[in-house]
């Protein structure tokens, strides 16, 4: 069985709002001092498949983004994954629409063999469109399931569980698939071992270019007119009294005033 | 032209989307997959009723010949609705945008990026709009005089994927995102016990639902389904009562449509109280017991 | 008879002494079998560089294995503990004189060194240790203080020695009354045994010497034979233990590891060093590690002294002591390193058998790994902070080392101090201090780095290397060359594990620095109407002796805690615990919180921003209605200065 697990480096998510600031021509974040992560939705696809993984799996693991995307593969490679492949963004081009992302990954993975399942995030923690998994989906003509957590193999057939805003669904699957992973306790990303730290930092890396694949550089999906931050709201009001009784009497008001309208 | 909504049942959302697709004029075609189209009649022009249990590749399917030709495609930010919105514009040649909180009659939509940190307005290059919104913080659309025929349509076929079980969890009846008061815990809380004895009750006083942050979740102290935040739910309560929440930022991405936030926390200087309307600095131990004694005299 | 002719039959009343020699040799032969033994599992340790600075290893070796100043830490025990080592030092040498006197006709056996040395301080060293034995008997046996270990072994040990003096003294009394000894006097103890046996007949009191003779050479040489196969085997190792310790700080004392190896912790004995294998094989089992031990002190499984007994006789490292919950529980203090009395190195294995659980095997406490990733990711351990590395300095008007150049301090301000809120007050007071002082300083902003210290201590040393690397780098750049510190974890690493990175600074933590400042006159501080207790960080007191520089800060009017300075008792937030929830009931803060509360004091200074957390939160569930503010040394030293 072929795995096939898209992973997208992304601005760290935590830069703390006071550090984080819009280049409003570019309509994109400032880097700053902020680091560059691998979108945690990726890590728990890779995770989830590294848990499912057949004896048989082969699990390759495939990114778009600049030349700084090795670091996510690297340790995608460390944690275990079989082989790696990079899709060049050139450093300055405009941030990818989920579309152009799913054509360029949909034409590497076509030119890095067939594969039986294909895993993306849900959604990335950067613009979070949520779209490049289902996109991807079309581009190759596949059926897909979003939101899962967790795979399994029953009788021969594929089996995702995938969460809902109620509960959730057991799908089983024919395979070829894409199916995009959400997070849930099962699958936080495994820490590697220092050996395959080391060890992934030797591996060889496919590399294409849009050129080579074939994919033309135009975003046309949809366009970012602006970017901004919102402006904060005002401060909060601390409940006042003398005693801890008396501030939650306060406390208790303030709660039953909100909820009255209800 | 025609702007197509898409329902999964009838609830807050439905109306709030179908306000949202009045608002952009011309005619409203909603579509509604499983129950619901009698309510969805009385405020769209035409309804279609798609009869079947709800499979992703079948529904999609059957949803694009009926979104053919319209001007925008509207749907809520539920499970289904994502999972579809991508590939149905895909298939119709335009392009989706997600998640948005606003949209206007140049079908631009604003929506929250880097978790919450920024907002895009987003503009289409292509027709038509597929856009899911978070429906319920719009105003539902006014109820027409008449209401529309039902017509009545079957979806069926192989499909590669299938559902076989489908789980409803206890906790989750009445639905987070529809919650209008919830009560939610972090990290501080310490266990599932705190949950248990100090929240669930209080929850109970205000009629409220529960729900965690992240941190909580993971620990596996409370299920999967109660995470809120830019990795779990989002929601659009009246209050959010936040109890040992630090208010991180990717927990705040999930609570940016709430209209009031009061924190319970011991940390001075979290940063949840750089985002609640009102609160309180002390131990959450010493403040619930106290709080659902006066909230119990209140009522 | 002159005094100058004493002396006295050797082998009175004893026929074939050559069997004695003859016996002697299966006894050294086992006794030698049992240290060869030793010796050898010594050597399949990986190598240390411990031979260096001879005369400070000899000093040290007079001080703590000749006059036992740290065994002498507790004065009952040191006081047993020296009769019976000076006693058996004399009555050996006293052996050794006999034989030689004897077998080798030296007769060296004479006058008055026979008569003040071989008889009386003989004697008296003899009655010591029968004193020391019954003092130790009573230490164990009717005191019975929770850290020793019972064993049957212990107690045959007590028995042998006290067997062994009190045949001593039986022969030499039969010996004085049988032979009328003119020169009894000098054996006042062996004289009173022979006044006791004057009701015995002549020819019994020569059966009973005889018997006894051969009972107590048969005793004493089987109780030599099987020294290096017990506890004992400390006489030997103790020395040698104490002469190769390390004579660096306990904070330098961590060994870098060899990324060229194929394993990067410790899994099996022969990988820690030599020196940490004959650390096993000096422990006497006194227990005083895991007295001390803060983790073990709230209740926790962890024992630094199981660990060193359990590894001593076993061929894997996996023993019940290193079960790896409780390798999560040392918060790397170093108290037991400090309180051990042969100067064992218990922490420095706990962090080589953590390495092993974080690097080969990638399996450790959830929390920790949140704070090895966000060091990994963003070069700090708090993973979900809102807080900026500059918050602390809105208003200040402090420069970036890049706009000043010229700046003779890096004031490094540390994650600790930079994100955690409460800390950034502290970071502020004491930019504010040098700024009144009018040091010229500057920072690194947003480009500082965790100085790797908790992963170190955590167990990842490859990122510790890479944060030690992307820092270094980054100071010397800027040509750094003073660098002060309010983060002892920051200081430690700086002074004692980036030289090996080639970052050589003079390295000064803040308490050092504002004690200069005041002592030169640049800050004039007025005295307080408050009282102060004050807690040593672990990182700045005992791992580097620094404990007068944050006193002078205060004022040197501090109320002391029962444990203080070199005693000092942890926070519980080292080694990376501060990033695990502690189960209630087990909080080594609290603890430490209600020791300070018990000084009555108004403030309870700390210098460590992870002592203010969790002196903060240990503070506030331990004081009920009473007041105490924890607050650093610059933030009181600020209120002094106006």
């Amino acid at each position: 069985m072929n795995i096939l697990v898209c992973m997208k480096q992304i601005l760290d998510p935590e830069v703390p709002a006071r550090d984080f600031r819009i280049d409003a021509t570019r309509k994109e974040a400032e880097r700053g001092s902020a680091s560059l992560v691998t979108n945690i939705f990726c890590e728990n696809a890779l995770e989830t498949a590294l848990q499912f993984r057949p004896a048989d799996a082969r699990i390759t693991v495939l990114s778009y983004g600049p030349a700084s995307a090795e670091e996510t593969l690297r340790k995608a490679l460390a944690m275990k994954a079989d082989a790696a492949a990079l899709v060049l963004r050139e450093d300055d081009a405009a941030p990818a629409d989920p579309l152009h992302a799913a054509r360029v990954l949909a034409a590497a993975a076509r030119k890095l063999g067939t594969f039986d399942l294909i895993l993306t995030g849900r959604e990335a923690g950067d613009w979070g469109a949520g779209q490049t998994g289902a996109l991807l989906a079309e581009e190759l003509r596949l059926p897909c399931i979003a939101f899962a957590d967790t795979l399994s193999m029953d009788g021969g057939k594929l089996r995702v569980k995938r969460q809902t805003e109620w509960g959730w669904e057991l799908f089983e699957a024919e395979t070829p698939v894409v199916v995009t992973i959400t997070n849930d306790e099962h699958n936080v990303p495994r820490i590697p071992k220092v050996r395959d730290v080391m060890l992934a930092h030797r591996q060889p890396l496919t590399q294409f270019t849009l050129a080579e694949l074939g994919v033309s550089a135009a975003n046309d999906y949809y366009e970012v007119e602006e970017l901004f931050i919102p402006k904060k709201e005002s401060a909060c009001e601390l409940v006042a009294g003398d005693t801890l009784e008396q501030k939650v009497d306060v406390l208790a008001r303030r709660l039953v005033e909100v909820t009255a309208s209800l | 032209m025609s702007i197509v909504t898409i329902h999964f049942g009838f609830d807050r959302a439905a109306e709030g989307l179908l306000g949202a697709a009045r608002r952009l004029g011309d005619e409203v075609h909603a579509v509604v997959i499983g129950d619901g189209a009698e309510d969805v009649a009385r405020y769209a022009d035409r309804v279609t009723a798609i009869d079947m249990d709800y499979s992703p590749e079948p529904c999609l399917n059957a949803l694009v010949p009926l979104c053919a030709g319209a001007k925008a495609v509207l749907l809520a930010n539920d499970t289904y609705s994502q999972e579809l919105a991508p590939r149905l514009a895909y298939r119709l040649g335009g392009n989706a945008v997600g998640d948005g909180v606003a949209i206007d009659e140049k079908l631009r939509v604003t929506r929250q990026v880097y978790g919450g940190k920024a907002q895009a307005v987003i503009a289409p290059k292509r027709s038509p709009l597929v856009a899911w919104l978070r429906a319920r913080s719009f105003a539902p659309a006014p109820l027409r005089d008449a209401v529309a025929e039902i017509e009545r349509v079957r979806a069926a076929g192989d499909a590669k994927t299938k559902i076989i079980e489908r789980k409803r969890e206890t906790q989750a009846e009445a639905r987070l995102e529809d919650a209008r008061v919830i009560v939610s815990g972090g990290r501080g809380i310490g266990g599932p016990e705190g949950f248990a004895t100090e929240l669930q009750p209080l929850a109970h006083l205000l009629g409220a639902q529960m729900a965690a942050s992240r941190a909580a979740c993971d620990a596996g102290w409370v299920p999967p389904t109660w995470q809120v935040g830019q990795t779990g739910k989002k929601v659009a309560p009246e209050l959010y009562l936040a109890i040992a929440i630090t208010g991180a930022s990717q927990h705040m991405a999930g609570i940016s449509e709430a209209k009031n936030i009061a924190a319970i926390n011991i940390d001075p200087d979290a940063p949840i109280f750089r985002h609640a309307r009102f609160g309180i600095v002390e131990d959450y131990r010493k403040v619930v017991p106290l709080l659902r004694e006066k909230l119990a005299k209140m009522k | 008879m002159s005094a100058a002719d004493a002396t006295r039959e050797i082998y009175w009343n004893i026929s074939h002494p050559w069997v004695m020699y003859l016996l002697l040799v299966p006894t050294l032969a086992i006794a030698g079998y049992g240290l060869w033994r030793h010796v050898q599992r010594w050597r399949r340790g990986m190598p240390a560089a411990r031979f260096d600075r001879p005369a400070e290893r000899l000093r040290r070796v007079l001080v703590h294995a000749v006059a036992q100043k740290r065994t002498a830490q507790e004065r009952y025990t040191g006081l047993f503990h020296r009769f019976l080592t000076y006693g058996f030092v004399v009555l050996t040498i006293a052996t050794i004189v006999v034989g030689l006197d004897a077998d080798l006709h030296t007769s060296i056996m004479r006058g008055r060194f026979y008569l003040w040395f071989q008889s009386f301080t003989v004697d008296v060293f003899g009655a010591l240790v029968l004193i020391g034995i019954l003092m130790a008997a009573v230490r164990r046996y009717i005191r019975r203080p929770r850290k020793l270990v019972y064993t049957d072994e212990a107690t045959l040990i007590l028995l042998a020695i006290f067997v062994i003096a009190a045949t001593g003294f039986l022969i030499e009394g039969w010996r004085i009354a049988g032979t009328n000894d003119p020169w009894r006097a000098w054996s006042p103890f062996g004289n009173l045994v022979a006044h006791a046996s004057s009701i015995m007949s002549v020819s019994a009191v020569k059966t009973a010497h005889q018997t006894t003779w051969w009972l107590h050479l048969a005793i004493s040489f089987a109780f030599f034979a099987w020294l290096p196969y017990t506890k004992l085997m400390h006489i030997v190792t103790a020395p040698l233990n104490i002469y190769t310790a390390n004579l660096a700080p306990i904070g330098a004392s961590l060994r870098p590891v060899d990324f060229e190896q194929e394993q990067f912790g410790v899994s099996r004995p022969e990988q820690f060093t030599w020196k940490d294998l004959l650390d096993l094989d000096s422990c006497t089992e006194c227990g005083r590690c895991t007295d001390v031990c803060p983790a073990h002190a709230v209740g926790k499984a962890l024992s630094p002294r199981d660990i060193i007994l359990q590894l001593r006789d076993a061929d894997s490292v996996r023993v019940p002591a290193t079960e790896p919950d409780r390798l999560w529980e040392c918060t790397t203090c170093a108290a037991c390193v400090e309180a051990c009395p042969v100067f064992i190195e218990q922490m420095p294995k706990i962090v080589d058998m953590r390495r092993h659980y974080v690097m080969d095997e990638a399996e450790y406490p959830d929390t920790m790994q949140d704070a090895v990733l966000s060091l990994e990711k963003r070069g700090h351990p708090f993973s979900g902070t809102q807080a900026t590395r500059l918050d602390w300095a809105q208003g200040l008007d402090v420069k970036h080392l890049s706009e000043a150049k010229d700046a003779e301090v890096l004031f490094w301000v540390g994650c600790g101090g930079a994100l955690i809120e409460r800390n950034q007050r502290v970071i502020r007071a004491t930019a504010q201090l040098l700024q009144k002082a009018g040091v010229s300083f500057a920072i690194l902003g947003r480009d500082e780095k965790c100085s790797g210290d908790p992963a170190r201590r955590i167990g990842n040393e490859l990122l510790f290397e890479t944060l030690a690397r992307q820092n270094v780098a980054n100071l010397n750049k800027h040509q750094v060359r003073k660098v002060v510190t309010p983060c002892p974890h920051c200081f430690n690493t700086f002074k004692n594990e980036y030289p090996r990175y080639g970052g050589d600074y003079e390295v000064s933590h803040h308490s050092e620095f504002l004690s200069s400042l005041v002592a030169d006159g640049k800050l004039t501080p007025s005295t307080s109407e408050k009282s102060v207790t004050f807690h040593d960080p672990c990182y700045l007191g005992r791992q580097n002796g620094v404990y007068d520089a944050p006193r002078d800060v205060l004022g040197g009017n501090t109320i002391e805690m029962e444990r203080s300075r070199n005693k000092s008792f942890c926070c519980g937030g080292g080694g990376g615990m501060s990033f695990v929830d502690e189960p209630a009931g087990q909080r080594v803060n609290q603890e430490r919180a209600a020791e300070a509360l018990a000084t009555g004091a108004d403030v309870l200074a700390v210098s460590c921003p992870f002592c203010m957390t969790m002196m903060q939160d240990g503070i506030n569930a331990k004081k009920g209605s009473r007041e105490m503010a924890v607050m650093d040394i610059s933030e009181v030293l600020l209120e002094a200065v106006g």
